[in-house]
């Protein structure tokens, strides 16, 4: 979820959904050769090269943009040759719907067991109590703010009532997030959330108008909202945690706010699609296995820097490193909101469109 | 000048110059247009002759000089606001617009009715002989209707002064006739002053009653065309205006209205150009038909070429270095000796100069 | 034409078709389908164009977008107007010199070029630091940048080069002594670009116009990234249909109109066009 979406043209989009699948045929080696649908910044070589030398496994790697993209090649038939996707954890049911991907046994993945509570306690990735994408690692889509240009640190509600800083803030385009602070702004109860009714609805749909008139821009990548971070021109955004890093190392003080209404928290899922099997099967459970362990987990941790689903490298981070991925102090967890899938989406990005042309 | 007392010249040009770049395409040109005249400029391309007529209808600025209208100077009056009016050379006729539309186009900016108009762009036409075309596109017409409607389009503003440039280069010969004719009649009926600009030198003569030849940017010689043809002031002119053999020659005596000049001929005393004194280079001028066998002056010459010539014979000879055409009633044999002669009371001294190229 | 040419000619028409045309017909069968959640049923229907019909959101949007299309046509043609007349009369030898360094900017880059203007047009940028240090105004001009304004300014900007393009040739084919002509018979400046160099180089003004256009109604960077929050474009919504939703059949049935309204509407602009053509080449062919 750290790449921009919006940047892609339609018709790539549909182009991606008619070629047919021009993936080159599995090659028949001694030692499997895995295909791996990732992000870019998830698989460098070094994060895998002690897994690598241990299995004798090869990886082949598949840099996704975006995923919708992902979503688009593995429908189009891209998961005869694929063997380990990345989908967002609120994206799982997509893939589930679609008969995409198969069940995963957690006997076979020893490091499940450290799996932190949130994640074993959430509905997300499973059905009838199997599970299908498993938590991969996970982070929160904070409010970011300028220290020195805003007196106090704000909530969402900066996003909603008149203030000095009207005309300084900026929201992302997308849909659901947006749908999703409004619905905590009007203090809609969390269960309820992704299951909007009409009259709810109508109400985002003000709010969200409101908030219109108060707004600098919508950003649509995250570089161009550090931009507008380090120009002034917006003091507080609904962003990701790249600005707060990134300005703070060129001395700007940036602040996340911890609004009171709840953060967003967005996780993705490793899932194998459906097809995968045997000697190969094997080996993408072994690999899932060391992206949930302790050495893959410290090196993500430090690079990333992001936490991995599990609770095997915490003890190996020091405090600061900790708390740079939100570890630290594990009961931050119970504020987030994590990213579902709503059952009304396409009302959501109806409603989204009717703001922005309002 | 053809102007008599009291009577004020409609446009007046003095020292007129006009550069462009480092070109000096007209240097330093005087004359007047009087009212009601058809006045030629005439010279080859790049005289100049151009330059002073979109120097007159505002389309390029006067480097230097003064040009005036009726006393008021006119430098500095941009072209919308002369009452001044052009033909152009390729017609400009707006293709977007019919004959009438064109006609009435500059109508819009005169203080006139729709039917006061309307009956100005039919008499305008009329007067053209083009008004059964009114409704028509120019790009239906033919080259001369094209020249009628472009005339009717100037005509019609009434200006003071109709510039033409080279209006009838476009036309086939036969066409060009017809319209030497009525431009010429045009202009008498209408009473203004005509200026045109053209380098064929048979359309000067036929149309003008003034004539501007031009050379390098300068002024050669202006003044009526029979003075012009019987006296060229020099041999540029002379063979500008064609026809005459130009004999160079010197000076070697002069009193009076003659001179006596030296040439290949042998010596002459005739009329000369008012300037030339003994010792100066100059040029006898003899037309073709002033040439006759054994009369006055005699020489010998060598008959080269004779060609038939409808009216007579044109007649190719060579005298010494001097080659020569003269006319003949009757065919002379190629390759024969002729004693020739001509009047000297009928031959005329110019200057020397270069010859046109 | 030979039977080798057209052997030869093959692979480029199939690689048109297969890459221009395939789609094309995808996106118009998909715009009859619906989507429940991820499946796709395909039973034809015109829910999606009802939907559209019926939706005042996606009807202002593609208003919006031909507005902002017609509106950036008459700035660039208003700017280009003086600039093909410099190339065209004034160019000479660096005419073609002239014309490519028109077309610099376009080399740039979408981003570059964007976020260029963002630092000229910024709260914090070249224009308002100029003015506040000008002592012109105290507090910035905020609405310079991410504005109505802002957006429309930069596609003129980015579009200018192609109107150029067409008004410089409609100035090629102009004889000057038209215009002469025109002043002759006494008209001022204003009467003779109405009457005379306006209707003779409308064709370029047309073809000119309709490469603007287009590009305008599917830009949808520019007014994204400069236009603010009300920089929402028809092409981002449908965006939104395809990328987020799911919806590919509601996207494709807009899509589809749009691309529906756009043909219409170049065709209306080229049959004036031909016309003008037309009603030349038959003039000339009977004189």
């Amino acid at each position: 979820m750290t790449h921009d979406m919006h940047r892609r043209r339609f018709l790539q989009a549909v182009l991606a959904g008619t070629a047919a699948s021009a993936l080159p045929l599995k090659a028949l080696a001694a030692q499997p050769d895995l295909l791996w649908m990732v992000w870019e910044n998830l698989a460098k070589d070094e994060y895998l090269a002690p897994f690598l030398a241990r299995s004798g496994v090869t990886i082949s790697k598949n840099f996704i943009g975006s995923d919708d993209e992902q979503f688009a090649k593995l429908r189009a038939g891209g998961d005869s040759s694929v063997d380990l996707i990345t989908p967002g954890l609120d994206k799982v049911d997509y893939y589930m719907a679609s008969g995409l991907v198969q069940e995963i046994d957690l006997a076979k993945i020893p490091n499940t067991a450290k799996i932190y509570d949130a994640f074993k306690n959430s509905p997300l990735g499973k059905a009838d109590g199997k599970t299908y994408g498993l938590p991969f690692y996970w982070g929160i889509n904070p409010l970011v703010y300028r220290k020195d240009l805003m007196d106090a640190e704000p909530d969402w509600s900066v996003f909603f009532e008149d203030s000095k800083y009207a005309g300084k803030l900026a929201m992302r385009d997308y849909a659901l997030e947006a749908v999703m602070i409004a619905a905590m702004y009007l203090e809609i109860p969390r269960d309820q959330i992704f299951h909007l009714d009409d009259a709810q609805l109508a109400e985002v749909k003000k709010a969200l108008i409101a908030q219109k008139k108060l707004l600098r821009t919508y950003w649509s990548s995250i570089g161009d909202l550090t931009n507008l971070f380090a120009t002034g021109e917006v003091v507080a955004a609904y962003s990701w945690v790249p600005p707060y890093h990134e300005l703070n190392a060129r001395g700007l003080s940036m602040g996340i706010a911890n609004p009171k209404q709840g953060t967003i928290g967005w996780a993705d899922s490793l899932a194998i699609p459906k097809g995968v099997e045997g000697e190969k099967l094997e080996a993408v459970y072994a690999l899932i296995d060391y992206l949930l362990g302790e050495d893959y987990g410290k090196m993500l941790a430090v690079g990333g820097p992001y936490a991995q689903s599990t609770s095997s490298a915490r003890d190996m981070l020091s405090k600061e490193e900790r708390e740079t991925i939100f570890i630290e102090d594990m009961s931050v967890m119970d504020s987030f909101i994590w990213r579902s899938n709503p059952e009304r989406y396409n009302d959501w990005v109806a409603l989204w469109n009717e703001v922005k042309a309002s | 000048m053809n102007d008599g007392p009291g009577r004020a010249p409609l446009l007046r040009a003095r020292a007129l110059h006009k550069t462009y770049g480092t070109t000096h395409a007209v240097q330093g040109v005087d004359f007047r247009l009087m009212p009601e005249s058809y006045v030629t400029l005439l010279g080859p391309s790049g005289c100049g002759k151009t330059s002073i007529l979109r120097m007159i209808g505002g389309f390029e600025d006067v480097s230097s000089g003064m040009l005036e209208l009726e006393g008021q100077p006119l430098n500095k009056v941009p072209a919308a606001r002369r009452p001044i009016n052009t033909v152009f050379q390729s017609y400009a006729l707006f293709p977007h617009l019919s004959v009438a539309e064109n006609v009435a186009f500059g109508l819009a900016y005169r203080d006139l009715g729709r039917e006061a108009q309307r009956a100005r762009v039919e008499q305008a036409l009329a007067v053209v002989r083009m008004q059964d075309f009114a409704a028509r596109r120019p790009r239906q017409l033919s080259g001369g209707q094209q020249q009628r409607v472009a005339l009717a389009r100037a005509i019609v503003n009434e200006p003071r002064l109709l510039l033409l440039d080279e209006p009838l280069s476009a036309l086939d010969r036969r066409m060009r006739k017809d319209m030497q004719i009525e431009l010429k009649d045009l202009q008498r009926r209408l009473g203004v002053t005509f200026l045109h600009v053209t380098h064929d030198q048979e359309e000067a003569f036929a149309l003008s009653d003034w004539i501007v030849v031009m050379n390098r940017g300068q002024v050669e010689q202006q003044g009526a065309p029979q003075d012009i043809y019987r006296r060229p002031r020099s041999a540029y002119v002379a063979d500008f205006i064609g026809g005459s053999n130009v004999i160079p020659g010197r000076i070697t005596a002069r009193q009076g209205e003659e001179a006596r000049i030296e040439t290949a001929l042998g010596p002459v005393v005739a009329a000369a150009e008012e300037s030339l004194r003994a010792g100066d280079a100059a040029a006898l001028c003899v037309r073709p038909e002033q040439f006759g066998q054994a009369a006055g002056s005699a020489f010998e010459a060598v008959v080269t070429h004779v060609v038939f010539a409808g009216s007579g014979w044109h007649v190719e000879l060579r005298a010494g270095q001097q080659e020569l055409a003269a006319q003949f009633t009757e065919p002379p044999e190629t390759g024969a000796a002729l004693r020739l002669g001509f009047d000297p009371a009928r031959v005329w001294i110019a200057r020397a100069g270069e010859a046109v190229a | 034409m030979s039977r080798t040419g057209n052997w030869l000619a093959a692979p480029v028409v199939l690689a048109l078709i297969a890459t221009c045309l395939v789609p094309m017909g995808v996106l118009f069968a998909y715009s009859f389908f619906q989507v429940d959640f991820v499946a796709i049923n395909t039973d034809p229907t015109l829910k999606n164009y009802a939907k559209i019909i019926g939706s005042e959101t996606y009807r202002s949007l593609i208003g919006r977008a031909f507005l902002s299309g017609a509106v950036v046509v008459a700035i660039t043609a208003v700017i280009g107007y003086p600039v093909a007349w410099f190339v065209a009369r004034r160019g000479g030898e660096w005419k073609s010199a002239l014309l490519t360094l028109l077309l610099v900017p376009l080399y740039t880059g979408d981003m570059v070029r964007i976020f260029a203007w963002r630092v000229i047009l910024g709260a914090e940028g070249v224009i308002n630091r100029f003015a506040q240090w000008a002592g012109l105004i105290t507090e910035p001009i905020q609405v310079l940048l991410f504005s109505p304004i802002a957006s429309h300014l930069v596609l003129a900007y980015n579009f200018l080069p192609f109107m150029v393009m067409g008004l410089w040739l409609g100035y090629e084919a102009l004889d000057d002594a038209l215009v002469e002509a025109a002043r002759d018979l006494g008209a001022p400046p204003v009467a003779v670009f109405r009457r005379v160099v306006l209707p003779m180089t409308l064709p370029g003004l047309i073809a000119g116009g309709m490469m603007v256009f287009v590009m305008v109604v599917g830009d949808y960077m520019t007014p994204q990234l400069l236009g603010g929050a009300s920089g929402v474009t028809v092409i981002s919504a449908i965006n939104d249909l395809f990328g987020t939703a799911f919806d590919w059949p509601l996207g494709s049935a807009i899509a589809c109109t749009l691309l529906a309204l756009l043909g219409l509407f170049l065709a209306v602009a080229a049959y004036a066009l031909s016309r003008m053509n037309l009603g030349r080449s038959l003039i000339s062919g009977e004189a």
